[in-house]
């Protein structure tokens, strides 16, 4: 029943804005996964960016309210272009949240043509770093995590040999080529590597396979409902090994799965404690839906605070809020105050961060390691 | 606006083309395929082949993925051969499926999940069609080329064997068709054809993945061709307009909660999906035009 | 020992499977409906008892009552509201084929937007598996999906050649006239099928809440695969339908003894693929059925 009481208040947000949009306002576009096997994302994100347009608003950031488009991208290529190109041409915003490495990939020179800025804070394939200068990301791609994640399991909590379940998208594969090279610079040893389709719902095979490679530690390397399915059959079927994964374990789904206790993964580090800014995030977000935020909460709140920080900019020097305007004062920016402390942009578009390590234990998970750079 | 209005016309008329050929072998010959993504597929990838690695222009990558596509539909047209209806819809189901996994891992090739972008511009003539504008007239113009040369081979007499075999196939045979080659080359034609729109598809969003190239894709162009009236040779193009402009349309409705705006755009197609069957069986285009194009035929 | 493994979870897998695939290939040999929305009735089905069972903590035979209800109800409705007008015209086959899509689509995204989107699962001690042998796991799940596929599959043929709607039933995928001749109503018939081959997906949808767990978009895979195993087995043959269901988890899970496993759904229809070409009629399939 929370679950109606979180939807409804998000209705009232979103009239909120809509009534909002009448008169004058700015307004930013969003590409997310809003139906289909994925809209589970689209609904975490969405949340998370608009706890930051309300904050903007509450404390008059801007000169005119601001407020977002949503558009379904369904998590698909096609459907993700035809949105963008709605949000581009009709609803003409200068800035669109995106998410979703093939859905990025297919939207980048739709936003590279018409100069409009796509920001990523869910995606983590490390060839989103290359999609041009107006496709940025808020999130550290996953390779930083893996450089900080491989060294740590390996050599201070000597899980010797690792064994891999990936799922064969370009994030799987990018974690399969991280950890291929980084766990055995650090002294351990894979010992097994099972790729697995993304609509695979079966994993009790796989968990056997698992068994027999006798690992110390299982790697998950997987998202949405397929990660948590995996976890669930690893532990039914007699794989009682150390798990862990990347950032996509910070999603609901697992971290409150019963069988997903103890496992580690990494996240950027936000400590969400820190005064201001962070704090008043997790206050407002546990009020609304009564959870613990997590890191998606914090990228997404991001992306669109970047957006509300360089508008400030620019509208106090008299600047039109423009795509290419934007990206100009990034550049000179330089770094951002945001959930998490400072961040800065590499020239690329995406973000080094301090990657922390985090156990989850029933809640959203806590900090077993804090903050360190990826070398 | 205009810029949106003339994306979405663009992939209107590469849906067109995928959802005329379909009709062609769904429609005229009675072979319910459910693996037209496939060779929507295979026209993309070796259309993006043929351009990324050998730099070739529109009208040879096409040329590459037609080929292509003809060839591997003879696969298709062997079990059309020797079984029927429901049985070839699952025959077709598991070549896509199958078509599915090799576009996923063929990695080198097909990019796989990660697909392949910064696919160059369509070349023709020596000019890069690099405009929306230029490029929907060029899409318009495989649409318009294709509807003309399905017209005529339906209006032939191969066309006439065609329906006398999807009406009563032992019939048919019993009275000297080759029904062996006439299935094959319908199946054929169909796949070629179909791979115009896959090279189409590529060129424009300079960018292709797994995922467009799906069962649901294939679902997506038989709900065109059945929604707009089958055996018609205009049904399947209105069918594509529909159900292409559907969720453009609904992604207009004010006042829906923010995260269950999928979910209700989905649950609106999928009723008309529903209603459409019930009260308008034979297509929006269907009633008129079954008719004239019968009349035509008999000419 | 992997391979004994990759055996037992095939079976465990077939079982579910075949359960469904059966309730597919009842449905359409007494109706000769493509009822490709029969993965819906699984996602309902399994949904209602996991929100019954796991979120209002009613004793999981209620909750299993509760999910027969629904898929049964969700069955009929289908059976009544959508088919039954559909038929009404000529050349339906794929008019249905496309509404029952169109009602897929429906019931993914309702159960998504009323139960949620993500991950869940029926948390219970059946699916914890216990070392039987050094290196062999077997969760009673396993054999209890074994068992009830059984006597599942037992209690309907039993039905099917005992009771009259029964004997009607079979007699409709055989010859549809020949149940004028029983002097029964062909469209009460249907209602059975669709009732019965609806309810029968309930054990299959439970047992994947308690070992794979759910999300909205699982029926899609559901109902490939029972049209797949129909196939394999031959169309209007119940049997082979079960058999197929067997035959299809085996091959799922046999294929990662030698194959990565990304393969493993490809695998699947590949048997599909070959059963068509080489064997159109199936296991047990009657000759006509094919050209």
């Amino acid at each position: 029943m929370r679950r109606l009481r979180f939807l409804a208040l998000l209705a009232a947000i979103q009239w909120g804005a809509a009534a909002a949009s009448a008169q004058d306002s700015i307004k930013i576009g969003a590409d997310l996964p809003m139906s289909g096997p994925n809209a589970e994302y689209g609904e975490l994100f969405g949340a998370a960016a608009n706890l930051a347009v309300e904050h903007a608003n509450a404390d008059k950031m801007l000169s005119k309210k601001l407020s977002i488009q949503f558009e379904d991208s369904q998590a698909t290529p096609q459907q993700g272009v035809v949105a963008m190109n709605k949000l581009v041409n009709v609803e003409k915003v200068p800035f669109v949240l995106s998410a979703f490495t093939g859905v990025s990939k297919a939207i980048a020179p739709v936003g590279d043509r018409a100069k409009v800025v796509s920001v990523n804070g869910g995606g983590i394939g490390p060839d989103l770093a290359e999609l041009g200068e107006y496709f940025w990301n808020v999130i550290p791609l996953v390779n930083l995590e893996i450089r900080v994640m491989a060294p740590y399991l390996v050599q201070e909590r000597g899980f010797k040999k690792i064994a891999l379940i990936y799922v064969d998208d370009p994030a799987g594969e990018a974690i399969q080529k991280e950890l291929k090279e980084n766990v055995p610079k650090a002294g351990g040893q894979m010992v097994a590597e099972l790729q697995v389709p993304r609509n695979a719902q079966q994993f009790t095979s796989i968990a056997a396979k698992v068994r027999e490679a006798g690992p110390d530690l299982v790697f998950i390397a997987s998202f949405g409902a397929q990660q948590a399915q995996i976890v669930k059959q690893l532990r039914d079927n007699g794989v009682s090994q150390q798990l862990a994964s990347y950032s996509a374990f910070s999603s609901p789904t697992v971290t409150q799965l019963p069988e997903a206790k103890g496992a580690l993964f990494p996240t950027q580090s936000v400590d969400w404690r820190a005064a201001g800014m962070s704090e008043r995030v997790a206050k407002d977000w546990k009020a609304k839906t009564g959870k613990e935020p997590n890191a998606y909460v914090a990228n997404y709140y991001n992306a669109v605070m970047v957006f509300v920080h360089l508008a400030q900019a620019l509208e106090k020097s008299g600047q039109p809020l423009t795509g290419e305007n934007l990206l100009k004062q990034r550049k000179a920016n330089g770094s951002f105050d945001l959930v998490g402390g400072k961040m800065e942009f590499l020239p690329n578009g995406s973000v080094s961060m301090p990657i922390q390590i985090n156990e989850i234990d029933g809640g959203a998970g806590k900090m077993v390691k804090g903050g360190t750079m990826a070398k | 606006m205009w810029a949106y209005i003339i994306n979405l016309a663009v992939l209107i008329s590469i849906n067109a083309i995928l959802a005329v050929t379909l009709n062609f072998i769904l429609g005229y010959a009675g072979i319910f395929s459910i693996a037209h993504a496939l060779f929507f597929g295979v026209g993309a990838y070796t259309a993006t082949f043929f351009a990324m690695k050998f730099g070739a222009g529109f009208l040879s990558a096409t040329a590459a993925g037609m080929a292509l596509a003809a060839l591997i539909s003879l696969a298709l047209a062997l079990p059309a051969l020797r079984v029927r209806g429901e049985y070839f819809v699952a025959a077709s189901l598991g070549l896509q499926m199958l078509a599915v996994t090799v576009f996923t891992e063929w990695k080198s090739v097909t990019g796989g999940i990660g697909g392949l972008t910064n696919i160059p511009p369509a070349r023709l003539f020596g000019f890069a069609v690099t405009q929306p504008e230029h490029f929907l007239l060029l899409s318009l113009a495989c649409l318009g080329l294709i509807i003309l040369v399905i017209r005529a081979l339906v209006r032939s007499s191969f066309g006439r064997s065609l329906k006398a075999i999807r009406d009563d196939e032992t019939a048919a045979w019993a009275y000297g068709k080759n029904v062996a080659v006439i299935k094959t080359t319908a199946v054929v034609v169909s796949s070629a054809l179909a791979a115009v729109a896959g090279s189409l598809y590529a060129f424009y969003l300079s960018f292709i993945n797994v995922e467009s190239f799906v069962l649901d894709t294939s679902i997506q162009v038989m709900a065109m061709v059945i929604i707009g009236g089958t055996a018609t040779l205009l049904g399947p193009v209105i069918g594509s307009v529909l159900i292409l402009l559907l969720p453009a349309g609904l992604s207009y409705l004010p006042y829906l909660p923010v995260t269950e705006i999928g979910s209700i755009q989905q649950i609106i197609y999928g009723g008309a999906m529903v209603l459409l069957m019930i009260y308008r069986p034979g297509g929006l285009w269907g009633f008129q035009d079954t008719r004239s194009s019968r009349k035509g035929g008999a000419a | 020992m992997l391979l004994l493994q990759l055996l037992i979870n095939g079976l465990q897998l077939g079982a579910i499977y075949a359960l469904t695939a059966v309730g597919f290939s009842l449905i359409f040999g007494a109706t000769k409906i493509f009822h490709v929305a029969h993965g819906a009735a699984f996602t309902i089905a399994a949904y209602l008892f996991w929100w019954s069972n796991a979120v209002l903590g009613l004793n999981w035979l209620l909750a299993a009552a509760l999910a027969v209800v629904a898929a049964v109800a969700f069955g009929l409705f289908m059976e009544r509201c959508v088919y039954r007008l559909i038929q009404r015209h000529e050349g339906a086959f794929f008019t249905v084929f496309i509404a029952a899509f169109g009602v897929q689509i429906i019931v993914q995204n309702l159960i998504g937007t009323v139960f949620g989107r993500g991950f869940v699962s029926v948390t219970t001690p059946l699916s914890h598996s216990v070392q039987v042998l050094p290196g062999l796991f077997v969760a009673p799940v396993a054999a209890l999906a074994i068992v009830v596929a059984v006597i599942g599959f037992s209690a309907l043929t039993n039905y099917l050649s005992r009771t009259h709607t029964g004997m009607a039933m079979r007699a409709l995928s055989e010859n549809p006239d020949l149940i004028r001749v029983f002097g029964l109503d062909p469209g009460r018939v249907a209602q059975y099928a669709f009732a019965i081959g609806s309810a029968i997906v309930v054990p299959g949808a439970i047992f994947t809440a308690m070992t794979a767990g759910l999300n909205p978009a699982v029926g899609a895979h559901v109902m490939l695969i029972s049209l797949a195993a129909t196939i394999v087995g031959g169309i209007g043959s119940l049997r082979g339908a079960a058999y197929g269901g067997l035959l299809l988890g085996l091959a799922e899970n046999l294929a990662l003894w030698r194959l990565d496993p990304q393969w493993s759904e490809a695998v699947t229809f590949v048997v599909l693929f070959l059963f068509i070409i080489f064997r159109p009629a199936g296991f047990f399939g009657r000759p006509h059925a094919a050209k």
